[in-house]
């Protein structure tokens, strides 16, 4: 069955602005989760409001399970469950009244949607609270509850934008399971965008990065992070001008070099090895680093290499430093 | 890629469920979600209605006196005169409660999930709109009582009583798509409530005190274009004159276009909140 999400040029231009997502063409099959990675304001949430038909585009098109998003917006509305970045639960509501009427709007019976709804609360851990006002509800029990929502209908393909921004840690790997459990138990095709690194490489099959209404690359994220190929090792200087006289002196000793304000990034495999060399190199012409970390490429160097920038956000990337020698001698 | 597209189409789509709430089931649901959400928070309803109450009893302690000098108001009841003028105004202030429900649903991010569902876009716009008919059918309620309380009888009786809040319901349904369309085109409460403050102008411009016989100039001119002459002619017609077949058809097709003209309108806010997704 064709549970596929296919973009094709799709264009979101507003007035005369810079578009906010400029040509963007993807495929995402039948039962695969589909990572989109991108800082904020690159463009996921539009992206995801036009697949869901709650945008239009300025041009291109798109289908999801094979309908088109403008001309058959209807059946896509049917066949996609869409847990929205902003919540979208009216507070004076109570969640089994909200899980119902949402049930109800998709042509169920009074009485199946009350079922549907309860099974539902149950899977997201708000039984118990069913008859309080969604507007008193914490923040994860609102993001479990928009979630209940989206999957009302028992949908074929799930987009969930940003499903894990602003929760705490054990919220993010309550969805996390929630989230793989959907994937393996109904098959069901998952477009998920996030701008957490770890969560792209933790749930997606399959990941594409979008910067600037661009994407800049796409594919597995292993695959992705081993066509970099390479470590790098980064060492810090004290100003700027020193980061650009260490690049001229390594230059010949790696594939890559890259500067990131007063660090210098430079990629080649197996760097461990040559680190001793490097630090002796650098003492030698009188260059002094603060710092000297190793690297094993992580999404956020797949980034910053696609787009010559750091993966922006408020949080910490995932590069964990394997080997960190701190003011050589 | 020939491969590829091949591969989609012959593919099945998802058969896409039968399941299907009638029409009429969908604006009945979304409009008593309005009502119940808007009961639940009462401090929206009220006001109007005393508002309207408290303008009907000073335009009759200050202008009910003076009737019998009026010309053409001769020997008719002042509060027959003036009670529409309160109507109307009940009537454009419970439009504006589909405006302000719909507005409260954009920012709390609730109307896109009704959108994201399958409903007729139609029901989407009806059914805070009929939730805002009930309301304002409250309201021109007690404002009624307050008059006949006050001395009203109207030449038609009961009935008339009847078409006066079925004209009041016409047009607040009307004036409603006038507020939704401005909260779907602005997504702003602040915006939505001054659009309903566009009704004090057009009442003004209509013969408000005085029938319109006795305006002259420009603003007889405004009064002739604005529907609301119409609507007002048409109710006082029935509680003053009785079923007189002229003033009330003029009212209903006033009423009609006009709203007819603001559901276009409303419509044309859903389809550029779209666009500027």
């Amino acid at each position: 069955m064709n549970r596929e999400i296919k973009a094709e040029q799709l264009v979101k231009r507003y007035g005369d602005d810079v578009a906010a997502v400029d040509n963007v063409s993807f495929k995402v099959d039948s039962g695969e989760i589909f990572g989109f990675l991108g800082p904020n304001g690159a463009g996921k949430s539009t992206t995801v409001a036009m697949l869901t038909t709650l945008g239009l585009p300025t041009s291109g098109r798109a289908t999801v399970g094979g309908y088109d998003v403008v001309d058959q917006a209807a059946q896509v509305r049917r066949i996609a469950g869409v847990a929205l970045q902003e919540i979208g639960l009216d507070p004076i509501m109570t969640s089994l009244e909200l899980l119902t009427l949402q049930g109800r709007l998709f042509g169920m019976s009074r009485r199946d949607a009350l079922k549907r709804a309860n099974e539902l609360l149950e899977i997201v851990k708000l039984a118990d609270v069913t008859k309080r006002r969604v507007g008193k509800y914490s923040g994860g029990m609102r993001r479990r509850l928009d979630l209940a929502m989206a999957l009302m209908h028992r949908p074929e393909i799930l987009f969930l934008d940003e499903p894990t921004t602003g929760l705490d840690p054990a919220s993010r790997r309550d969805i996390w399971a929630e989230v793989r459990r959907l994937n393996r138990e109904f098959d069901m095709t998952i477009f998920l965008t996030t701008q957490y690194l770890e969560e792209a490489d933790e749930l997606a099959d399959r990941i594409a990065i979008i910067n600037r209404g661009q994407i800049q690359v796409e594919g597995q994220p292993q695959a992705l992070k081993a066509a970099l190929g390479s470590e790098s090792i980064n060492v810090t200087f004290r100003d700027s001008d020193h980061v650009r006289r260490a690049s001229d002196e390594v230059t010949d000793m790696f594939d890559r070099l890259q500067i990131d304000r007063k660090t210098l990034r430079m990629y080649r495999n197996n760097a461990a090895e040559i680190i001793p060399a490097v630090v002796n190199r650098l003492n030698t012409a009188g260059l002094e680093p603060v710092s000297l970390t190793l690297t094993t490429p992580t999404l956020d160097d797949v980034f910053l290499q696609v787009t010559g920038q750091r993966f922006d956000t408020d949080t910490d990337g995932e590069s964990t430093p394997a080997a960190s020698i701190a003011e050589p001698a | 890629m020939d491969t590829v597209s091949q591969k989609t189409a012959v593919m099945p789509r998802i058969q896409v469920s039968e399941e299907r709430m009638p029409f009429v089931l969908q604006v009945w649901s979304l409009m008593w979600r309005t009502l119940v959400t808007n009961f639940r928070v009462p401090a929206a309803v009220l006001p109007p209605i005393i508002i309207s109450a408290f303008f009907l009893v000073i335009y009759q302690s200050s202008l009910g006196g003076a009737a019998g000098f009026i010309p053409g108001l001769r020997g008719q009841s002042y509060l027959g005169f003036i009670l529409p003028l309160s109507v109307v105004s009940a009537a454009l202030s419970g439009a504006g409660v589909a405006g302000q429900s719909i507005v409260r649903d954009i920012d709390n991010g609730y109307f896109d999930k009704l959108s994201l569902t399958p409903v007729s876009r139609s029901a989407l716009l009806l059914g805070p709109m009929l939730a805002g008919a009930v309301i304002l059918l409250l309201q021109t309620g007690v404002v009624i009582a307050m008059a006949l309380l006050l001395g009203l009888a109207p030449e038609t009786g009961l009935p008339g009583i009847l078409a006066v809040l079925g004209f009041a319901l016409l047009l607040g349904v009307g004036f409603s798509g006038f507020t939704v369309g401005i909260a779907l085109f602005t997504g702003n409460a602040a915006a939505t409530q001054g659009a309903s403050f566009i009704f004090f102008p057009l009442s003004f411009l209509a013969p408000t005190f005085v029938p319109l016989a006795l305006i002259s100039g420009w603003l007889r001119t405004a009064a002739e274009l604005t529907p609301i002459t119409y609507i007002l002619g048409a109710m006082r017609t029935i509680l003053n004159e009785g079923w007189v077949a002229e003033p009330i058809v003029q009212g209903l097709i006033a009423t009609s276009v006009l709203g007819l003209f603001l559901f276009a309108f409303a419509a044309a806010g859903l389809r550029a909140r779209a666009r500027r997704k």
